[in-house]
């Protein structure tokens, strides 16, 4: 890693990490379309400088699609301009970050809408004409 | 209490979604650093899981493991731990008081017993029959062993619950000991530290939640998730120990510039825990990141490791208080020695005479 | 962390008084023993003990012609470890600590990676020298206990301490107490054996040159 000299703060340092992972996520990519094998790097696991952060960021970019979810503090997920490379990123307690990853997949698990929600959806839609309309 | 209910459904009825779970999983995961595909299966189990019961015990403590695991103010994914659990019995947290805080405590034990969590902070007196500490009229050990026996597991958080801490540092006036002295038949996590981060607090229970098993331990119950690493190795000033650039005071321009805090005593290379990557206050800063070397707080018998401030290549107390005895009596068997030989040259030379 | 603990506590305090009490014992031992007086007139060329004792310790820092070849690696070899070990004794920013809380002196330290390559190369020296030791016949009869324990306690603590800093095959609390244990181990043997030499090297160099210049060598 390339650190400059006696700097107060090593967390605006570019250590070269954004690249590795780019390449991780190209690799991720071609196994997705050759296999559908779906995967995800978690970036708070690894050793990243705000400044390798937003360098990634920016390397990735933005694509087509952006989500803002509303559950138990803020949530944001989009696709990156690498189709079929998502960020999530979570948020939590004073809107903090509490987990962050790059998912490779078609579309991140957190954006479907999961089976028991829709039951729980019907029934409520079903309980609001009952009760509305009787 | 809605013991039959899973907690999936339990908090579909009150409009939590099953996506929260899986943020909040995404979030236990990345600390309890798995793979983050490893959270559809973390949601999945504590939405199949049941409320945990989880009976906290207080003894010899400070009540700073219960500040730090209750710190978050803002409703957030850190607080859904405690939608999770049922805290049944805790001091300091519950309504209930005197004989109606014992009941709940009882009523808890055998409503789950075999299933619940007892989270324990705080060292037990051993010394003149445990009088030193004493609950609802009996003694910190026998409240232990008889909350214990029904358990699933024990969790001893901060270091006098692990390690003795405060209370058993030297020379230990009330026989303070820790929680894995006492309990050998039961599994016994231990989280370390004074206080111990919130998220490995928070972590641990949610993988004993969705996995309904102990997470991987060091050779001190410690999950090695959090305890699995030096802080001297995931911090952000090592460049600076290896280039040998260190601050010598407080106040010298090596500490405003932020080099390495080895020589003002920071135990780093020695302490185990997780400070320098999940941080403290919501990953905000951690001791060495304010300018404070750290303290080691993690680890067994911090209090008596020599000093927070010496550094850790010195040697512990004073090792040349026989220093002067030492030279005094080497030059008293040299001269004794060197006399002696002279006396039996001389003892030759006359007899050859 | 008990091990370290040991070792930065009770081990090494013992050791010191060890130490400390066996090499006044040696020192004053010697000092203290009959030297019989040379009433012999000095050769015509003697010069002052002084200026014998200096010129000798001089000439003795390099090998004769004669012996040169057969004693030349050898000798760089020699160098190589003994300034090794020196740096790094004294120019290690852990042992600079070290002695600032022992006697309350410092001065400036090397970078760790210096240090970590000026060990690599001592250690291949000492195992060179004892490799010497070993292949040579006439060398190997005449060695004794105190040759290979001597060398065995000057390369632990360098081996172990190399160990610990790069954090080999156990956690580094271990490693450094082992390797505190290991200068421990030297500090107790060192006055007993031919490590003596750190204090009387040239002790034994004044008075041989002494001695010689009074015989009238020419050196």
């Amino acid at each position: 890693m390339s650190r400059g000299n006696g700097t107060n703060c090593l967390d605006d340092q570019v250590t070269g990490m954004a690249l590795s992972v780019l390449a991780e996520v190209g690799r991720m990519l071609e196994t997705l379309a050759d296999s559908g094998r779906e995967d995800a790097i978690d970036l708070r696991s690894l050793p990243l400088t705000d400044a390798d952060r937003a360098e990634l960021e920016q390397m990735l970019g933005r694509g087509e699609v952006r989500a803002e979810l509303d559950l138990a503090g803020e949530s944001e997920v989009w696709e990156t301009n690498y189709p079929g490379a998502w960020w999530i990123r979570h948020r939590g307690a004073e809107r903090k970050i509490a987990s962050e990853e790059i998912a490779v997949c078609r579309i991140p698990e957190i954006l479907k809408t999961h089976p028991v929600d829709i039951e729980t959806a019907a029934l409520r839609i079903r309980n609001e004409l009952e009760t509305t309309h009787e | 209490m809605n013991d039959k209910k899973t907690l999936g459904e339990m908090l579909t009825e009150r409009g939590v979604s099953r996506r929260t779970f899986l943020k909040y999983a995404s979030y236990t995961a990345s600390i309890m650093a798995l793979p983050p595909t490893a959270a559809t299966a973390i949601a999945q189990g504590i939405a199949n899981a049941r409320r945990q019961s989880v009976i906290w015990l207080s003894f010899q403590e400070c009540t700073g493991c219960t500040e730090s695991i209750t710190r978050a103010h803002t409703p957030s994914i850190e607080d859904l731990i405690f939608d999770f659990i049922s805290l049944d019995y805790h001091h300091t947290l519950q309504n209930a008081s005197g004989h109606a805080a014992e009941e709940a405590r009882m009523q808890a034990m055998q409503e789950n017993a075999g299933e619940y969590i007892v989270v324990v902070d705080g060292s037990v007196p051993l010394k003149d029959d445990g009088i030193y500490s004493t609950i609802a009229g009996i003694t910190n050990l026998q409240m232990l062993e008889e909350t214990v026996k029904d358990a699933f597991a024990v969790i001893s958080v901060g270091s006098c619950a692990t390690f003795g801490g405060i209370p058993g540092a030297n020379p230990n006036p009330t026989g303070a000991v820790p929680i894995t002295d006492i309990v050998t038949d039961k599994p016994v996590i231990n989280i370390s530290g004074c206080p111990p981060i919130p998220e490995a607090m928070t972590g641990t229970i949610s993988y004993l939640l969705s996995f309904g098993s102990i997470p991987e331990l060091d050779h001190l119950n410690r999950p090695k998730a959090f305890f699995g690493e030096a802080i001297h190795d995931r911090c952000y000033r090592r460049p600076f120990y290896e280039r040998g650039m260190f601050a010598k005071s407080f106040d010298d321009e090596g500490a405003r510039q932020g080099w390495c805090l080895f020589e003002v005593g920071c135990k780093g290379p020695v302490t185990y825990n997780a400070c320098a990557t999940l941080k403290w206050n919501g990953g905000t800063s951690f001791p060495i990141q304010s300018g404070h070397g750290c303290l080691g707080c993690s680890e067994p018998g911090f209090w008596d490791l020599g000093g927070f401030y010496k550094p850790l290549s010195t040697a512990k107390g004073d090792p040349l208080k026989w220093a002067g005895g030492a030279a005094v009596a080497g030059a008293a068997v040299g001269a004794a020695s060197a006399i002696m030989a002279r006396n039996k040259r001389n003892k030759i030379l006359k007899e050859g005479k | 962390m008990e091990l370290l603990e040991f070792a930065r506590g009770p081990a090494l305090t013992f050791a010191i008084t060890v130490f400390i009490a066996g090499v006044v014992f040696r020192i004053v031992s010697l000092f203290l023993l009959w030297r019989t007086k040379d009433s012999s007139a000095g050769s015509s060329r003697e010069r002052s003990a002084f200026s014998a004792a200096i010129r000798e310790i001089i000439r003795r820092l390099w090998p004769q012609s004669a012996y040169k070849q057969r004693t030349l690696f050898m000798l760089i070899n020699g160098y190589v470890f003994h300034f090794g070990l020196a740096i790094i004794v004294f120019f290690l920013l852990p042992h600079i600590v070290f002695f600032k809380d022992l006697v309350g002196l410092s001065w400036p330290s090397l970078p760790n990676n210096v240090i970590y390559a000026i060990s690599i190369i001592t250690i291949v020296s000492l195992i060179a020298a004892l490799v010497m030791r070993l292949s040579n016949p006439a060398q190997r009869i005449i060695s004794t206990f105190d040759d290979w324990f001597s060398w065995l306690v000057t390369f632990l603590p360098v081996i172990t301490g190399v160990i610990a800093t790069s954090h080999l095959g156990a956690r580094y609390e271990t490693l450094l107490g082992l390797h505190i244990l290991s200068v421990a181990l030297l500090l107790i043997y060192l006055p007993f054996g031919k490590l003596m030499h750190w204090f009387l090297v040239f002790v034994t160099r004044s008075q041989t040159g002494a001695h010689l210049s009074h015989r009238g060598a020419q050196l």
